[in-house]
């Protein structure tokens, strides 16, 4: 699905001896390319929060330091009391009103919409688990405190619970510092979003204080509390290097290869591949979903450049093909013996092997040039042959022997006890007239007789677009028997063709499944829907997370609501 | 991975198993250096006495508070008596035009205390109204069927009243600062 042609006319081929280029080992201690990191500012918050809680903890619990810790506050409080006027209360309650729970309510509700309306999941996910958890941390933490509220000056306002932290100012504090990581894009913007939520908080501050509900020392505690929170949640489990904010329309699977990553990416093949990228390029992105394809256009040492295929593959793809798995497991059972893989590590290796295996079946897959490791345990890189000026089949002229190649990739497959299970015309591309077969990842050794069948049937529905079924299954015949182009049809129907071949089919108008079948001989469906204990028990299990979900959702209702 | 990812998973249910109720950890102990008492206080300012708990009998059990300008509640639940069997509201007043007054106990002298029976029958719902100067304490009992009705008079020896003189000098000697309402030396603003 991901390998795209261009126009240089030449493939490339790369023998990667380990002393090209000059390989450059990481030295133990280094970091990696892209490190994982909360950044200088996350790492100030946090520990500005660490340090807070323990001067807090201190002050609260031994006397007389509580008692100068009293005093100070209170002093600041009458400063302000002093000030009071009427006008002033009422521009004050005004201003008060953005730590409200309308406010709040308001601000998360949007949030919330903007993001499923922008289908931003991650972002989603970290949203909300970021809110619940600090409203939790903050309540748990002002009973553990268990500080009363201001002496000394009237308190003129409403207010609900022990005083330290503040929890209205904890809440706005985290719910602005999502919405400036969730919806505002980086750069200009959020620096301003930044610098507008240090305005929104201040103002609270002298607000609150003037309005003699919160001491000083429990409105910084709250503020800082808040944001550091929110900037370590965000830092940490949706890292805009690898889940941006975009409005763009594309897929979420799709990570950002420009800024520290794109550096990144460059200076990592440099150095474990012996390569010099002059330029990172995302390909083919409508076909894929669960990796990014690249481009790297590289280039050799007498200065000219050819392109190399790349998948960047991350954390999040694991998860996704994880979740994929077991929908799948669900729908259909013990037909998909599928394992999940334990890390994106594993991914790649995988992918690295299955591109090797059909390498030694001679089949015209691309030729594996290497692993590049972006960020240990969390993001990979795995490099290839790119098919230089071909097109993808379904955009490709074929011929019979075209159809033929198809084929006999199809008996070759079978013949190695090999499935390719994701035979769709994205994934079929022509090179000067000869068929090559790209994204291996799904390759299965010794699957399911369904699922060689289905690999058939798909591969005959993709050369029929580009032909017609006639054709199609008369060459067919070439090289399997009337009895397995029947099992074929008989295990394809719907899901179990990819999305692309189902949507191509559509647009295409005719019935070639219909004509397929017609053309073999009559055999019943054979059943998608089978159970095993394994799907019961995972079926089981998905309902029950799902049960107790939405009861923590309902439970903390009034964080939202 | 997986064992890592369950464990997580728990930590979450488990934290977030507090939020589900209100507090159990703010209690409102009869006592000094009592910080709820003092924010109950704070709640009702006009108020010259703090409801609170004494002791609780064998089978009873503090279940929560809840503290907020302009009112303090919390209450306990029974092993014969069911869950919430007791609610503690102070209010700066209440209503008791449906209520008939009764003699106040020991603890209560200087208040007037209105009962409301709403149901004896299969289980005894009932409102207690203890008047006060500043405030108002409401008792709600809400038994589950067939607990005895005896549980009403335990309730109320659990239960108790702290002055909130006491605590205007409490704060006055620990940090030196006024706990502003009735009692107290005027505050600022």
């Amino acid at each position: 699905m991901d390998t795209r042609g261009g126009s240089e006319g030449t493939t490339l081929r790369l023998p990667p001896p380990p002393d090209a280029l000059g390989h450059r080992r990481r030295p133990s201690g280094e970091a990696p390319p892209l490190p994982h990191e909360l950044g200088r500012t996350g790492r100030i918050w946090l520990l500005l929060a660490l340090y807070l809680a323990i001067a807090i903890t201190i002050a609260m619990s031994y006397g007389p330091l509580r008692r100068a810790a009293e005093a100070f506050d209170t002093a600041l409080l009458r400063f302000f009391a002093e000030l009071r006027t009427p006008w002033l209360t009422d521009l004050a309650l005004v201003v008060n009103a953005l730590a409200s729970r309308w406010t709040i309510r308001i601000l998360r509700w949007v949030t919330i919409g903007i993001l499923v309306a922008f289908r931003r999941w991650r972002h989603l996910v970290v949203f909300l688990g970021a809110v619940v958890s600090v409203e939790i941390i903050a309540y748990q933490l002002s009973l553990a405190i268990a500080r009363p509220r201001s002496f000394d000056v009237r308190i003129i306002t409403d207010w609900n619970g022990f005083a330290m932290p503040s929890r209205p100012v904890v809440s706005i504090a985290i719910t602005m510092i999502a919405i400036a990581y969730t919806l505002i894009v980086p750069g200009r913007s959020r620096y301003l979003a930044k610098w507008a939520i240090a305005g929104v908080l201040g103002l609270l501050w002298l607000t609150r204080m003037y309005l003699g509900v919160d001491q000083p020392s429990s409105l910084l505690f709250g503020a800082v509390l808040g944001v550091a929170l929110g900037v370590t949640a965000f830092r940490w489990f949706a890292p805009n290097d690898v889940f941006p904010v975009s409005y763009r329309r594309g897929k979420a699977a799709h990570l950002d290869v420009g800024g520290r990553r794109g550096e990144a990416i460059v200076r990592a093949v440099r150095d474990q591949l012996g390569l010099e990228v002059a330029q990172v390029k995302p390909v083919g992105l409508e076909g894929s979903g669960g990796s990014t394809p690249l481009r790297l256009r590289v280039r050799g040492e007498d200065g000219t450049e050819h392109s190399v295929f790349a998948k960047l593959y991350a954390r999040s793809h694991v998860r996704a093909d994880r979740w994929y798995k077991a929908g799948r497991t669900i729908l259909y059972g013990a037909l998909e013996d599928e394992a999940p893989f334990h890390g994106v590590r594993r991914f790649v290796e995988y992918e690295d092997y299955t591109l090797r295996l059909l390498e030694d079946y001679d089949l015209p897959t691309p030729e594996p040039y290497g692993i590049v490791e972006i960020t240990p345990e969390r993001e990979y890189l795995i490099v290839m042959e790119f098919f230089d000026g071909a097109v993808e089949l379904g955009d490709a002229e074929i011929d019979e022997q075209v159809v033929d190649e198809g084929l006999r990739l199809v008996r070759n497959l079978w013949d190695a006890g090999l499935a390719h299970r994701d035979v769709k015309p994205a994934n079929l591309m022509v090179q000067d007239g000869h068929l090559r077969l790209i994204d291996v990842f799904f390759v299965q050794v010794r699957p399911s007789p369904w699922r060689q069948a289905v690999d058939l049937a798909n591969m005959m529905l993709v050369l029929a677009l580009r032909s017609d079924a006639p054709t199609v299954y008369r060459r067919a015949l070439a090289y399997f028997t009337e009895d397995e182009i029947a099992e074929a049809f008989a295990a394809t129907r719907g899901v179990a063709s990819p999305t692309q071949l189902r949507t191509s089919l559509k647009r295409d108008g005719r019935d070639l499944l219909g004509e397929f079948r017609a053309l073999a001989p009559a055999r019943p469906p054979i059943r998608i829907q089978r159970w095993s204990l394994r799907r019961i028990v995972l079926t089981i299990g998905v309902a029950i997370a799902a049960f107790f979900a939405v009861g923590m959702v309902i439970s903390n209702w009034t964080v939202f609501a | 991975m997986r064992a890592r990812g369950v464990l997580v998973l728990l930590v979450v249910l488990a934290a977030l198993q507090p939020a589900c109720a209100t507090s159990t950890s703010a209690i409102l102990s009869c006592r000094l250096n009592e910080q709820s008492l003092i924010l109950t206080a704070q709640a009702v300012p006009s108020a010259a006495l703090v409801p609170c708990v004494a002791e609780l009998p064998a089978g009873w059990s503090y279940a929560g508070t809840d503290i907020r300008s302009g009112r303090a509640r919390f209450w306990l639940d029974s092993d014969r008596g069911g869950l919430h069997a007791v609610e503690v509201e102070l209010t700066r007043s209440c209503d008791t035009s449906k209520a008939v007054e009764v003699r106040p106990a020991p603890d209560e002298s200087g208040a007037r205390v209105y009962a409301e029976p709403i149901s004896l029958e299969p289980a005894l719902w009932a409102n207690r109204y203890v008047v006060f100067s500043g405030g108002c304490t409401t008792y709600r009992y809400r038994f589950v069927p067939d607990a005895p009705s005896t549980l009403s008079l335990e309730a109320e020896e659990a239960l108790g009243f702290f002055p909130r003189s006491a605590l205007v000098q409490d704060v006055q000697d620990r940090f030196g600062l006024t706990l502003c309402g009735a009692g107290a030396p005027p505050c600022e603003g």
